[in-house]
């Protein structure tokens, strides 16, 4: 049972990344973006459950997009994955409504660990 | 570069237990002839470390130096500056550096080159070294490389180039402004009286029968009237006036904020000046006069070119009318107007 | 990136390392400072090392040139070089943590510069299983001839630069500064292997 992912970044290396970390079940129902815009389009219509998100993306950036979601009262799970890992950034995203901050380069186990701990596994 | 971290690394020990001990000496040797000063601090500042250079040149001893702060074995260092630069050596686990060029030394080591310096302690370029042992111990090493002949020839290069800056502006012979110099001076009051609306006047001097006296009695008698003509001329005028030789026997004053009665009244004081000038040549009295051409800057000019063209016709004017006297611009544009 | 011939993917994946490091320093940083830095996305183009001058000369308030070189194994070394407009120059030692008349202006702008660029290269290396050491950073003349022809023999021993566009912005006052990698070709090379090395990964 696979939810609906979405991968937000603007740089294609890192979608690979945070791709290749994700469960193999999980692999066939995902969708990617890459800046801010085009994820708020995708993720209008409700139908994506959980979203792994840049920060820094030219235009709308991560913090757009979470603003955006709370605006539009979206239920979507939130991992925000950046380089930005001061900690004042780590509490914005959370403030945000983000579920988890995680750092780049993002490692299959830290991703599985966390989507077990929020109850996606 | 020194990479102390290689010759700490564990990777010696780990493929070559036996001959360790072996390493262990030749490091040391290395340490205790380098021509390098070599301190290494653990994280609280105390000095666990140091070579043969650092003994031999503060001939501290060893008791007061090592498991002490480093600012109590050397008083001279600057604390709380020297404690930030540790700390971002520490925290950030990058090298930072000292630089002779910013600060002439941090150690106060008498220096031993066989040639005078302004300082009696060696020049200092330190570099600041982070150092990690088992992945918890931190140290820092600090390496002091002696640089007192760079600095000292550093030092010789720039008063030269100094020098040759200041030869470049002057004439030889009068030791006043050259040509080339004057007028670029001229070219700056110009910008400036213009952007300002300020006053700015011209005299154009240039010495009677020249040729005459340089052909009678000698070069060497017509450099010495050029050098006593202009020292003279010198002590007439005010800080702000610029005074150049524009050619064999011709000066030129820039005047600036002053009109054309102020500058007529100073050229027609210099003019009485040189005339009344007792010089001798071979126990020979030497006679002088000079022709003066006065002009200021008016709305017409358009450059500063023109000004000097102005001063220039008011001299020709004054050579005309007979020499040893001041004509004023103002009477030799009436006349080419017409 | 064409003076490079990056690849597309070598490209992307460049950018992406960059990116890393900036966000791994501008923290270093930010603790190191006692302050929040705010990370703008790096732009990373390339130049002729000879067409630098005029990129460089593009900026207006010139400014002071910082230049440190550094060295890496497997052949990837360089020049960083930090160009700054001279504004603000009197809050860097207060940022640094120094009371102003701790330390001259240029000590200031040298002291910030080797700390930006060791971080920053320190990280990047990180990523890429290499380690950097590097030569004391020494400040450029700063006037505008000279600049020029201090500049004009530098890049006439380098290749190619690749210029990193990092704007650092720390809590009310910002201050930017362009850091400049200078690359020889055979460190080229290296990287691209590098780079390869890395998108087989995926």
């Amino acid at each position: 049972m696979s939810p609906s992912v979405l991968i937000c970044d603007d740089s294609n290396m890192a979608r690979k990344q945070v791709l290749k970390s994700l469960p193999e079940q999980w692999k066939t129902s995902v969708q990617t973006a890459s800046n801010g815009a085009e994820a708020l389009t995708i993720l209008r219509d409700n139908s994506v459950e959980v979203l792994f998100l840049d920060l820094t993306m030219p235009g709308i950036d991560g913090i757009g997009v979470l603003q955006g979601i709370q605006k539009l009262k979206l239920n979507c799970s939130v991992f925000v994955i950046s380089a930005d890992i001061q900690p004042e950034m780590q509490a914005k995203v959370k403030a945000l409504g983000a579920k988890e901050f995680i750092r780049k380069p993002v490692q299959t186990d830290t991703l599985i660990n966390h989507l077990q701990q929020h109850g996606l596994l | 570069m020194f990479d102390f971290n290689a010759l700490l690394s564990p990777a010696y020990s780990e493929s070559s237990a036996l001959i360790e001990p072996v390493l262990k000496q030749i490091n040391n040797q290395i340490s205790n002839q380098l021509n390098t000063g070599v301190l290494v601090l653990d994280a609280d500042f105390n000095v666990v470390i140091w070579n043969r250079f650092m003994q031999v040149h503060t001939s501290k001893k060893e008791e007061d130096v090592i498991g002490q702060s480093i600012f109590n074995a050397f008083l001279e260092l600057p604390e709380r500056w020297l404690t930030r630069k540790f700390a971002s050596v520490l925290q950030l686990n990058t090298p930072t550096f000292c630089s002779w060029e910013q600060r002439h030394h941090l150690f106060e080591l008498p220096h031993t080159r066989p040639i005078t310096t302004d300082s009696e302690f060696m020049a200092q370029n330190c570099t600041f070294l982070p150092i990690e042992v088992d992945s918890q111990q931190k140290y820092i090493c600090i390496l002091i490389e002696d640089v007192t002949d760079v600095c000292h020839y550093q030092g010789q290069l720039q008063k030269t180039l100094d020098e040759l800056a200041t030869m470049s502006r002057i004439d030889g012979l009068t030791q006043i402004y050259n040509r080339r110099h004057w007028q670029e001076s001229l070219k700056q009051e110009y910008a400036k009286a213009r952007r300002h609306d300020k006053k700015l006047s011209l005299i154009m001097l240039d010495l009677d029968y020249f040729k005459l006296l340089n052909d009678n009695y000698g070069h060497q008698c017509g450099d010495m009237v050029l050098t006593e003509v202009s020292a003279l001329v010198g002590t007439l005028l005010r800080i702000e006036d610029i005074f150049g030789r524009y050619g064999g026997e011709e000066f030129a004053i820039v005047l600036p904020e002053t009109n054309l009665a102020g500058a007529i009244e100073l050229a027609d004081r210099i003019c009485r000046e040189i005339a009344k000038a007792s010089l001798t040549y071979n126990t020979e009295a030497i006679n002088v006069t000079a022709s003066l051409g006065v002009a200021q800057l008016s709305s017409t000019e358009t450059n500063y070119e023109e000004l000097i063209t102005h001063a220039d016709s008011a001299l020709y004017q004054a050579k005309a009318q007979g020499r040893n006297q001041v004509c004023s611009a103002v009477y030799a544009q009436t006349s080419t107007l017409d | 990136m064409n003076e490079f011939h990056l690849t597309e993917d070598q490209q992307d994946c460049l950018q992406e390392l960059i990116n890393v490091a900036m966000g791994q320093a501008s923290d270093q940083l930010a603790r190191y400072l006692d302050t929040f830095v705010y990370l703008k996305v790096p732009s990373i183009e390339s130049v002729a090392a000879k067409d630098l001058l005029q990129t460089l000369s593009q900026q207006q308030n010139t400014m002071a040139v910082v230049s440190q070189g550094f060295f890496g194994y497997e052949g990837i070394r360089g020049e960083a070089l930090l160009a700054y407009q001279e504004e603000d120059s009197g809050r860097i030692a207060d940022l640094l943590g120094y009371e102003p008349d701790e330390l001259s202006e240029d000590e200031q702008l040298i002291d910030i510069s080797s700390i930006l660029t060791t971080t920053f290269l320190n990280v990047f290396a990180g990523q890429i299983d290499n380690q950097m050491s590097y030569n004391a950073p020494k400040l450029l003349p700063s006037v505008q001839n000279s600049l020029s022809e201090h500049l004009q023999q530098m890049t006439f021993n380098w290749d190619l630069a690749l210029k990193v566009n990092i704007n650092y912005q720390v809590t009310d006052f910002s201050f930017n500064c362009n850091m400049i990698l200078l690359i020889p070709e055979t460190a080229i090379i290296n990287i691209k292997n590098v780079l390869d090395r890395i998108l087989a990964e995926f």
